[in-house]
């Protein structure tokens, strides 16, 4: 009899033994404020980073209300990612109140900021959105890179190695996105769009976003908001209209008639889609986006 | 002359209480006969299922090869919406309907057939009105010039002279009069005993079941009449299922 | 000036033009409909209509997605069957049309929620069916003309049993057996104007311009047939009008067109010659004898 527990603690003890290697490599749990935070830097901290998000695929940031589940994360973590320049306005309190003893690293530190622009959706003075511009993108990993290296020195050889793999598909990202744009006649280079998070995609390649005259957020546009829509695409010479409120197709095939603009895809700005998405990776968003942009403007 | 409707252990009612029992007899060809009987005797509920408006319980009528759409009828209650917006002429001509059918135009060949029907009540010069605008009397009147240009060789009057004024009454029982000469069947409900001895040859005295039918003289004797209102006016709800054999 | 306020904005502009081709031209199907439905008293029957077909639209939609056409095609089926049903229960048995129509409707109302929650969308489908009339393509403009020219033929087809159906039932059933499929007729006629409106031109637009002119021309004529001619001007005006006013003063179109449409019978209420207040209070002399 005794020779039988003997031999069924020796199993169980040898169960949990080897166990035990997986344990000892505990990975750095981090949660960054939304989606693209959230690719950034599992592309940076690869396996030895657990990364969650807040705001997760699709849902917008601007109006996102935390629940309990986010402040007991967020007191779990070790390092919390946010995008900084009034992006996440309801973030701080959301740290203090969980008690997080995390450390809160601002990933556009260094960043060279716009003014924000016609402030539709945003009330403050600088345009958030600086993720647009690929070579921003670059700094945000360099920021992340040292705050991982700074909560897990044992990992510091790793993540620079996955930062600068990284940053050259940022290069090749951006030497894409600039090649893709020559190849639109200039006088082409001009959309009209209710989203006012381009700004920096516009300074950094041209590529000018035009807010719409007078078409309403949500309900029935008026004739005169459809009237001033296509006097504008007609007097500016727009090649195309990605107007995402519009509710209606066949309203936005009138316009496109009426003006001969081409109507856009979707452009996603301020989150990446799920995984079976257009745009589920941030170089993924930057590419959707130059494609349909390209696809609505060459003729 | 021959039978123009024949009845055959004909029952008629409502949600299987008989309101006619049991009718068995024929109406000649050019008859004009009276139908006479206390309230709730049956005699609407005849009429309806002379017109085809209300199926029999049990037995039959034969129509002597007439369809019953041909049969001219006017109910004891018109439902006419007096509010809709049409006028006399118009409300009239629809006594064409037989002739014409569905898509027959009724135009300006038919004035004058419409205009001679509403003289011969009394109504020219009213072919404009709207029927709201109309009283008891016209509305009747009216409602007989749509029953003359129907042109049909049985009609129907269920208590057609209750409520109007005796001028009235004595000219459309003057176009009563027409129609017999002009050896169509006429069936009329009727409450006036003494119009009814005055005006009709023929008599029917219907208590549910007939009480007496034939000469208006022999129908209408003191006895008939009382045997009559002894008919109990109510439904019984205790009754059982009728095991009456056809006769 | 006067130019550029009553002409200038339909001489610039094609949605312009089409947006008030496409109101003319479903005046003249829905407004002599309306009329009908008026003197019917079934009054009501559009905004019901607009909550019954989201049975249809919902099958619709889980066979085919969001494909416009098996939408509408679903809609339009739903939207007779019910009409059709609830007349035919009311014809045959002791229940009056409008609670018949009553339950019908809450029953497809409550079976389409059903098949929507269950078929697992969120989308609200009936905002997808129903257009705006700045939006015409010309499929859809096709569309409301081939309604309309089918609902005057029709009209013209069916129209002696349908004015006896309303004004003396009795008669025509004794002279006819025309009335029912009149009458069913009829109701299909309501459903396709209401179904063809909702789709091109949003459920206010087709539902007031169908209503609005009919009950308008209640106050100036006593006799159908000019009824109908008034409920048809009334309503081009107000398309015409309602264009004008989301064109100058930015408010959204079908609620102009509705607008205008409702001042209208507003303004009839109070001067109309049959029956308006005014001339109720204020009668004149007497005619002689």
């Amino acid at each position: 009899m005794s020779t039988l527990r003997c031999a069924f603690v020796a199993l169980l003890a040898a169960t949990i033994l080897t166990s035990v290697p997986a344990a000892a490599q505990e990975r750095l749990k981090v949660i960054a404020s939304f989606s693209i935070l959230a690719d950034l830097v599992k592309n940076v901290g690869g396996e030895r980073v657990e990364i969650g998000a807040l705001v997760g695929a699709g849902s917008d940031a601007h109006v996102y209300a935390p629940t309990p589940a986010d402040a007991r994360r967020v007191a779990e973590a070790r390092l919390v990612v946010v995008n900084g320049l009034g992006f996440e306005g309801w973030l701080d309190r959301l740290v203090k109140a969980s008690g997080s003893k995390a450390t809160v690293t601002v990933a556009t530190k260094g960043i060279k900021t716009r003014k924000a622009g016609g402030g539709q959706d945003h009330g403050h003075d600088v345009d958030p959105h600086a993720w647009q511009a690929v070579a921003n993108v670059k700094i945000y990993v360099a920021n992340i890179r040292d705050a991982l290296a700074a909560a897990d020195p044992a990992g510091a050889d790793a993540y620079r190695a996955n930062a600068t793999a990284y940053s050259a598909r940022l290069d090749a990202l951006e030497a894409a996105v600039r090649s893709a744009v020559a190849k639109i006649p200039a006088a082409r280079r001009k959309i009209i769009t209710n989203h006012d998070a381009f700004g920096y995609f516009e300074a950094a390649y041209g590529i000018k976003f035009i807010a719409p005259q007078g078409v309403a957020t949500d309900s029935e546009p008026s004739a005169r908001d459809v009237a001033r829509i296509i006097t504008q695409i007609k007097r500016q010479k727009i090649p195309a209209v990605f107007l995402e409120n519009i509710s209606d197709p066949r309203l936005m095939q009138r316009i496109a008639k009426e003006t001969g603009a081409r109507i856009g895809g979707t452009l996603y700005s301020d989150a990446l889609t799920e995984a079976n998405g257009p745009a589920p990776t941030y170089i993924d968003l930057i590419r959707h986006n130059l494609t349909t942009l390209a696809g609505a403007l060459t003729s | 002359m021959g039978e123009q409707l024949r009845f055959r252990d004909l029952t008629l009612g409502y949600e299987r209480h008989p309101a006619v029992h049991h009718l068995n007899g024929a109406i000649e060809t050019g008859a004009l006969v009276a139908v006479v009987g206390p309230n709730g005797a049956g005699k609407s509920t005849l009429f309806k299922g002379i017109v085809g408006v209300l199926k029999p319980l049990a037995g039959g009528i034969e129509r002597g090869g007439i369809d019953p759409r041909d049969i001219a009828y006017l109910p004891q209650v018109a439902e006419i919406d007096r509010s809709f917006p049409i006028s006399v002429y118009d409300m009239v001509s629809m006594g064409l309907w037989r002739g014409k059918g569905l898509f027959g135009g009724i135009g300006h060949g038919d004035r004058g057939t419409v205009e001679a029907a509403l003289a011969a009540v009394g109504l020219t010069g009213f072919e404009g009105r709207a029927i709201g605008t109309l009283s008891g009397g016209q509305m009747q009147r009216m409602l007989f010039a749509r029953l003359l240009l129907q042109d049909a060789r049985v009609i129907v009057l269920d208590e057609p002279f209750s409520a109007i004024d005796a001028k009235t009454c004595a000219d459309l029982l003057e176009l009563v009069r027409r129609w017999h000469r002009e050896q169509r069947t006429v069936l009329a409900a009727l409450h006036d005993i003494e119009m009814v001895r005055a005006n009709f040859p023929d008599a029917l005295l219907l208590a549910r079941e007939p009480v007496a039918w034939g000469r208006t003289g022999e129908v209408l004797t003191p006895e008939n009449l009382t045997k009559a209102r002894r008919m109990c006016e109510a439904f019984d709800e205790q009754a059982e299922a009728c095991v009456v054999e056809a006769a | 000036m006067i130019y550029d306020t009553f002409i200038a904005p339909f001489a610039e502009f094609e949605f312009m033009r089409r947006a008030l081709v496409g109101t003319i031209a479903i005046a003249f199907g829905a407004a002599p409909v309306g009329i009908f439905l008026m003197l019917r008293r079934m009054s009501l029957i559009g905004d019901a209509m607009a909550h019954a077909i989201l049975p249809g639209a919902a099958i619709g939609y889980l066979l085919s997605g969001l494909n416009v056409f098996a939408m509408a095609g679903g809609g339009l089926v739903a939207g007779l069957v019910i009409a059709i049903g609830a007349a035919l229960i009311a014809r045959t048995t002791e229940l009056k049309e409008d609670a018949s129509l009553a339950g019908f409707l809450l029953i497809s109302l409550a079976v389409g929620v059903t098949i929507v929650s269950v078929g697992g969308s969120n989308v609200d489908l009936l905002r997808f069916l129903f257009g705006s009339v700045l939006g015409l393509d010309d499929q859809t403009l096709l569309l409301i003309v081939s309604i309309t020219t089918l609902s005057l033929l029709a009209l013209a087809l069916i129209w002696r049993p349908l004015v006896l159906e309303c004004v003396d039932p009795g008669f025509l059933r004794s002279v006819s057996r025309a009335g029912g499929p009149a009458h069913l007729a009829f109701l299909a006629l309501v459903v396709m104007n209401l179904v063809g409106g909702f789709h091109a031109l949003g459920t206010l637009l087709a539902v007031g311009i169908m209503i609005l002119p009919a009950v308008t021309a209640r106050f100036w004529a006593r006799d159908i047939t000019m009824m109908i001619a008034i409920a048809v001007a009334s309503a081009g005006v107000a398309g015409y009008t309602g264009l004008l006013l989301s064109f100058h003063a930015g408010l959204p179109s079908g609620p102009a067109v509705i607008l205008v449409a409702g001042a209208l019978y507003a303004a009839s209420v109070v001067v109309g010659p049959v029956g308006g207040l005014l001339w109720q209070a204020f009668p004149g002399r007497h005619l002689e004898a």
